[in-house]
């Protein structure tokens, strides 16, 4: 959105396809008014979760593409990264960046060695970006514990850290850099309307 | 068995079906039998990734006929076992489910509802009530907790496993796709340090020994000769039922005293309903809340109590009164008028219930 608002041409690809519950579905109008253009498919057009497979959008197979930005959002951790796959073009594309996303309150990425060996499966990676959150119990203590934690994992792993993320109040209250320097970019949080 | 996976008591966020893996694991489980279906699926894929870690077993069967009768046999083999499955998965997990039943096995299973009849919709519904209730066939007997959140997911499957082998009966958790995808924080916590004594698993088949010599012989029967013989085993079955009834019904009540309309709800939709009344009191209106967590055995002695002291009932949920059929049985004969709100497969807000309370207030 950042992007978007600074003139840009963004393409937002829904490439979350391993049963999506919290999906850009909902908000694509929403998206699209702020100036995304956004590749996924609407609700109506799906049937099932994908439980007895996922078509994927052929604008979303050929996304790398579109003139401008292309931001690919893929879930599903280890199993749903393999959905880059499916690109056109992805092994060929120099400016790829490949960012982890992580939350220490998830369980499985709570500790140094957790992020660590997690990330290893993913394959290759660029960046990892610190989304350390409680939901609405987030406090700056939470998100500032994420990222030292996160910063620990990127020194094993040599790999940036791109940002700290948090919802905009709390990124207010840290500041413009958490507490290992890195840049916080604040969230405005469109989850709630996101499901399904 | 390997190092534990909770050591501490801590805040996480997470899925409600990581919740149900990660719970079964902290609960001692050893192994699942799983086929997948929606919305259950993330339970068998965590257990999946948590298992080689901490010695734990998965196998995935060919359907959920096979997925039940496999967790049967894991538990005649003394292992603290158990399945997962939604909709019409469910539909095959009640044969299975109905031997643990007919020979007391203390099965454990999640039942994450989705719609239906049939394949029907992939994600929420209240409309697997009926069938986690009383889906087996003949007089079978089971215990069903229905939660409301993340934390009621990490604490009753963990009582699950307990309640299950201490008293014998076939349990169930009844969540929905709703708590089985939404994430939300919770706190996780090892059992045995909040002092929570695990029930010891063991075999029933295998053990050691001459049946009738140096031990009594285990009779395990799904099957009988003559009628009676059936009688007189139910009969048994149901005395140990409705003695352990009183030590399990489980329920969540406020306001109910000097209620005018009680507002009753199950799993996920009594959070609306709590909301509902919390605002509606606020507001001084007399209005009360009642939740069972067990579905059953239901909480019949609360329920005939308060059934002789409202006007009304208001029961609230995401199915055509299956719920609703529950009660009405427990509170028959009772004054109380009844008044259904009925959303089949959809949700149901705060300001739906408060909505339908001042229309009926």
């Amino acid at each position: 959105m950042d992007l978007a608002r600074q003139n840009r041409k963004v393409n937002l690809v829904d490439l979350d396809i391993v049963e999506p519950c919290y999906t850009l579905r909902p908000i694509k109008k929403q998206l699209a008014e702020q100036n995304i253009n956004v590749i996924a498919w609407e609700t109506k057009e799906t049937v099932g979760l994908g439980e007895a497979g996922n078509i994927i959008k052929p604008a979303a197979r050929w996304a790398l593409l579109n003139e401008g930005d292309v931001i690919l959002d893929i879930g599903y951790g280890v199993e749903g990264s393999k959905t880059l796959n499916l690109l056109e073009g992805v092994d060929k594309e120099p400016n790829l960046r490949i960012y982890a996303v992580v939350n220490i309150s998830r369980p499985m990425t709570s500790t140094v060695d957790e992020i660590v060996e997690y990330l290893k499966q993913l394959g290759n990676i660029h960046g990892i970006i610190n989304n350390t959150h409680l939901g609405d119990e987030t406090t700056p203590e939470i998100v500032q514990n994420g990222a030292k934690v996160v910063a620990e994992a990127a020194e094993v792993l040599q790999v940036p850290v791109i940002a700290t993320t948090a919802e905009r109040s709390v990124a207010e209250a840290i500041g413009k850099q958490d507490c290992m320097g890195n840049m916080v970019r604040p969230l405005d949080r469109f989850m709630p309307c996101t499901l399904w | 068995m390997s190092e534990k996976l909770i050591t501490e008591e801590k805040r996480v966020f997470m899925t409600g079906n990581e919740v149900v893996a990660w719970a079964a694991v902290a609960a001692g489980a050893e192994i699942m039998y799983g086929y997948p279906i929606t919305p259950q699926n993330e339970i068998m894929h965590y257990w999946t990734r948590l298992a080689p870690k901490y010695n734990r077993k998965f196998l995935q069967t060919e359907d959920e006929l096979s997925a039940g009768f496999t967790t049967v046999g894991g538990v005649m083999a003394g292992r603290k076992a158990f399945t997962a499955t939604a909709g019409p998965g469910n539909t095959l997990m009640q044969e299975p489910m109905s031997m643990a039943e007919a020979m007391r096995l203390p099965t454990v299973t999640i039942v994450q509802q989705r719609g239906g009849p049939s394949t029907a919709t992939v994600i929420y519904s209240q409309q697997e009530v009926t069938m986690t209730t009383f889906g087996g066939n003949g007089e079978g007997l089971r215990i069903v907790y229905s939660t409301a959140n993340h934390q009621e997911l990490f604490d009753y499957t963990i009582k699950a496993f307990n309640v299950a082998w201490k008293y014998r009966f076939p349990t169930f958790v009844l969540g929905d796709g709703y708590q089985a995808k939404m994430r939300e924080s919770l706190t996780v916590y090892d059992p045995e340090q909040k002092g929570i004594e695990f029930v010891p698993a063991e075999p029933y088949v295998g053990k050691p020994g001459t049946p009738g010599v140096d031990r009594e012989p285990g009779h395990y029967r799904n099957t009988y000769n003559v009628e009676e013989e059936l009688y007189e085993v139910l009969q048994g079955y149901f005395k140990d039922y409705a003695k352990m009834a009183e030590e399990v019904a489980e329920y969540q009540a406020f306001d109910t005293e000097d209620a005018d309309v009680v507002v009753l709800s199950h799993g996920v939709v009594s959070r609306g309903a709590k909301e509902a009344v919390e605002q509606l009191r606020k507001e001084g209106k007399k209005v009360g809340y009642f939740r069972p967590i067990t579905l059953r055995p239901l909480p019949e002695k609360e329920l005939k109590e308060l059934a002789g002291k409202a006007k009304k009932f208001l029961i609230v949920e995401s199915a055509q009164g299956q719920f609703a059929k529950l009660i009405k049985d427990v509170i028959y004969g009772a004054s109380v008028e009844i008044v259904p709100f009925f959303k089949p497969g959809v949700g149901i807000t705060t300001d739906e219930i408060v909505g339908k309370v001042n229309e009926i207030l």
